[in-house]
């Protein structure tokens, strides 16, 4: 007997067999006719929707709202794009993208939670202000304009390599990367330590009289959610060449978090979509018309009055009901 | 007689139809800010580009073909500004591309532009970065930059005021600190003194800290590369504790401009500066563009305007004098050519891509920039320093 979580997640799983046979599809026709941009900005997207995974992590399992998420992202891209330009190997970019998310993330960690609510909302936006700015006035770190010149790169598995260069090649194994990221969420949030998560974000009060220890946990899940964002910032150098100070700003938090909401807070996989949607749509709009903030706005007003639970709060619980009659059936 | 005619358009028919590509316009990708901080320069850009396109198409085109711009906005964001070239590039299949604002952007665009194999131009960013050590084949400058703008005041300093012992005041961030380091560089050079340099936080409220600093020094020059409102409180203060008077202010480009210096008001008299343009340059050619700008757009060009108008013109004669828009033949074409634009003739070095240009000194007199003097292209330029060409 399986209970609520358990079968909420499998819904969620069915909705990314449904976003990877889409992305499937959508690579083939690419390179059915020699597309560039779209696959990019296809890869783009599923880099961003790895930020908003990280987000949800945060907000929609351990009630944390991280408004500084950014500031592992962009850590992941500079890292990884220092990496790149002395050694041109994806293995070490991404072991010291790893690295360094560990180490800042427990840093970060400690000191956040230190405080609850609001007050963790602001310090996280406080530490990603001071690194951006940081960042922005460090001439070994190209200072506002950013490093370019990140060259383009082999994915080497031993038996086969991709380039970052070939659109479709990139964009599926950014595909893979992302899902296996998600996969690896979505394992961790369904064993006893997802659960303790989870109670952690109904009550915090009540968790140490079930006998649990709430600081470590807490912790826990900001390190992981750090490690997922420099993961999935450490693949944007790759894709487009260089990294800018822009990365860390608080524009690249507020659109993983409007992100999450917009897909559907606690869901995982609300955070891929909303992540696909919004960059999307942020891209067909603005070549429309120049008030295109106006419109996102809009949109994202919309989506939070009419769909409190985001788009997947309309999706999910309808594949959960048809799941459920399978198995009885 | 009618047989030839019959002919021609017989055979002009043909073209039409084979060669639909004659006919086809060129493209020319705008990625500018539209909205944001810098939609008032996105803002002169397209202006700029606009009046220079409909002039252009008017007289028949770049080699008998019309040009059409296709404007994105990248929210001075090198991320968005990197999408939308790209988007330009494959998707529009755009010739050419320009209309980045701040560097950080110029140089990735300038990136994507090397890996798709197009060209682009800048007629907006000034960091040296672009045409020195972050030089790239693909990438042009027909504005001029930091090091051309210090340049020009220093020479003008040299003469005005021979010797002089200068004092420096910067804001406290990285392009604060090397806006200070350039003209302080430039200015010893021409046999300027430095008596001093201090770096106030940005949005700083009270300077009086510093102008102990200031009168202890003695200078006869200060110079300063604050910008907005932190020069609307500079000066002000400066004024209410008399340190104007026997005290010449020059400064960066961007320190005092047409935005701030209402609010600065009487403070500002005498400051001087540095730039590639003025609108009250005093030539035919500068004159009549300013009209059509203004009977089009209810407004004075500044530089960014002039510039960008500049550029379609340095386009369209580098595709002409390359017979077509293939990337290394323009590019031939672009390295050393000589065209016009308002501000007089300009040459694109080929070593280093950069304009080379007259520039201007310009003093606010009675509430207006005027211009005081100006530098040979040749005097303000300085060495090649691209490693790459």
């Amino acid at each position: 007997m399986a209970d609520a979580l358990t079968r909420s997640m499998r819904a969620s799983h069915v909705l990314v067999a449904i976003l990877v046979v889409a992305s499937l599809i959508f690579a083939a026709v690419g390179v059915a006719k020699g597309d560039t941009f779209y696959l990019r900005l296809g890869t783009e997207a599923l880099i961003f929707a790895g930020l908003a995974l990280s987000v949800d992590i945060l907000l929609g399992y351990t009630g944390l709202l991280s408004l500084g998420q950014a500031l592992y992202f962009g850590l992941g891209a500079y890292v990884s794009a220092l990496v790149l330009m002395v050694t041109p190997s994806f293995w070490a970019a991404m072991g010291g993208a790893f690295a360094a998310a560990v180490v800042v993330g427990v840093v970060g960690g400690v000191i956040a939670n230190r405080v609850r609510g609001v007050y963790f909302a602001l310090i996280t936006f406080g530490m990603a202000q001071v690194a951006a700015k940081v960042v922005y006035n460090m001439r070994s770190l190209g200072a506002s304009d950013g490093l370019i010149g990140v060259p383009i790169i082999n994915v080497n598995f031993g038996f086969a390599a991709i380039s970052s260069a070939s659109p479709a090649g990139f964009f599926l194994f950014t595909l893979a990367f992302i899902i296996i990221l998600y996969a690896l969420a979505a394992y961790l949030l369904d064993t006893p330590f997802g659960r303790l998560l989870i109670a952690l974000k109904a009550n915090e009060r009540r968790v140490p009289f079930l006998g649990y220890d709430t600081v470590t946990p807490r912790l826990m899940a900001y390190v992981i959610a750090a490690v997922i964002a420099a993961l999935s910032g450490a693949l944007y150098p790759m894709l487009r060449g260089f990294v800018s100070p822009e990365l860390l700003f608080f524009s690249t938090s507020g659109n993983a978090v409007i992100t999450v909401v917009t897909g559907g807070v606690g869901t995982l996989i609300g955070a891929l979509y909303g992540g696909i949607l919004l960059t999307l749509l942020k891209s067909v709009i603005g070549s429309y018309t120049e008030h295109h903030l106006v419109v996102i706005g809009l949109l994202f007003m919309g989506a939070v009055i009419f769909l409190p639970r985001g788009l997947m709060g309309i999706v999910r619980p309808a594949i959960e009901r048809l799941l459920a009659r399978r198995t009885k059936s | 007689m009618t047989y030839k005619t019959t002919m021609m358009a017989a055979l002009l028919a043909a073209t039409a139809l084979s060669g639909a590509q004659a006919a086809d316009p060129i493209k020319i990708g705008v990625v500018t800010p539209l909205s944001g901080t810098y939609a008032g320069i996105g803002q002169q850009v397209r202006w700029g580009l606009e009046l220079a396109t409909k002039e252009v198409n008017a007289a028949g085109g770049i080699a008998g073909r019309q040009v059409e711009l296709i404007f994105e906005d990248e929210e001075a964001n090198p991320a968005v500004a990197v999408q939308k070239a790209d988007k330009l590039f494959q998707v529009n299949k755009v010739d050419f591309l320009t209309g980045t604002v701040n560097s950080g952007s110029t140089l990735a665009v300038g990136q994507v532009a090397e890996r798709a194999g197009k060209l682009i131009a800048t007629t907006v960013s000034f960091a040296d970065s672009i045409t020195t050590d972050k030089c790239s084949p693909n990438v042009f400058r027909v504005n001029a930059r930091a090091g051309q703008q210090s340049a020009a005041l220093a020479v003008w300093l040299s003469k005005d005021k021979p010797k002089a012992n200068v004092f420096y005041l910067g804001p406290d961030y990285e392009m604060g600190r090397s806006t200070v380091a350039a003209f302080k560089s430039a200015a010893e050079k021409v046999g300027a003194t430095s008596s001093g340099e201090v770096f106030a936080p940005l949005d700083s409220k009270d300077y009086t800290q510093y102008f102990g600093q200031l009168r202890s020094a003695r200078a006869q020059v200060l110079y300063t590369s604050v910008a907005g409102n932190d020069t609307v409180r500079l000066l002000t203060q400066m004024q209410e504790f008399g340190l104007l008077t026997n005290l010449t202010v020059v400064g960066a480009s961007g320190t005092v401009t047409a935005q701030n210096l209402p609010a600065i008001g009487k403070a500002a008299e005498g400051f001087v500066t540095g730039v590639g343009y003025s609108a009250q340059i005093d030539t035919p050619e500068n004159k009549k563009f300013v009209a059509a700008f203004q009977a089009a757009n209810k407004m004075d060009p500044d530089l960014y305007g002039a510039d960008s108008y500049g550029l379609i013109y340095a386009y369209k004669a580098a595709v002409e004098k390359a017979g077509s828009t293939d990337t290394d033949k323009v590019r031939k074409a672009l390295e050393d050519l000589k065209w016009q634009t308002p501000q007089g003739e300009k040459t694109l070095r080929a070593g280093d891509h950069q304009a080379i240009q007259t520039m201007y000194v310009v003093r606010v007199t009675g509430g207006k920039f005027m211009t005081v003097g100006q530098v040979s292209g040749d005097d303000a330029i300085g060495p090649d320093a691209c490693p790459r060409f």
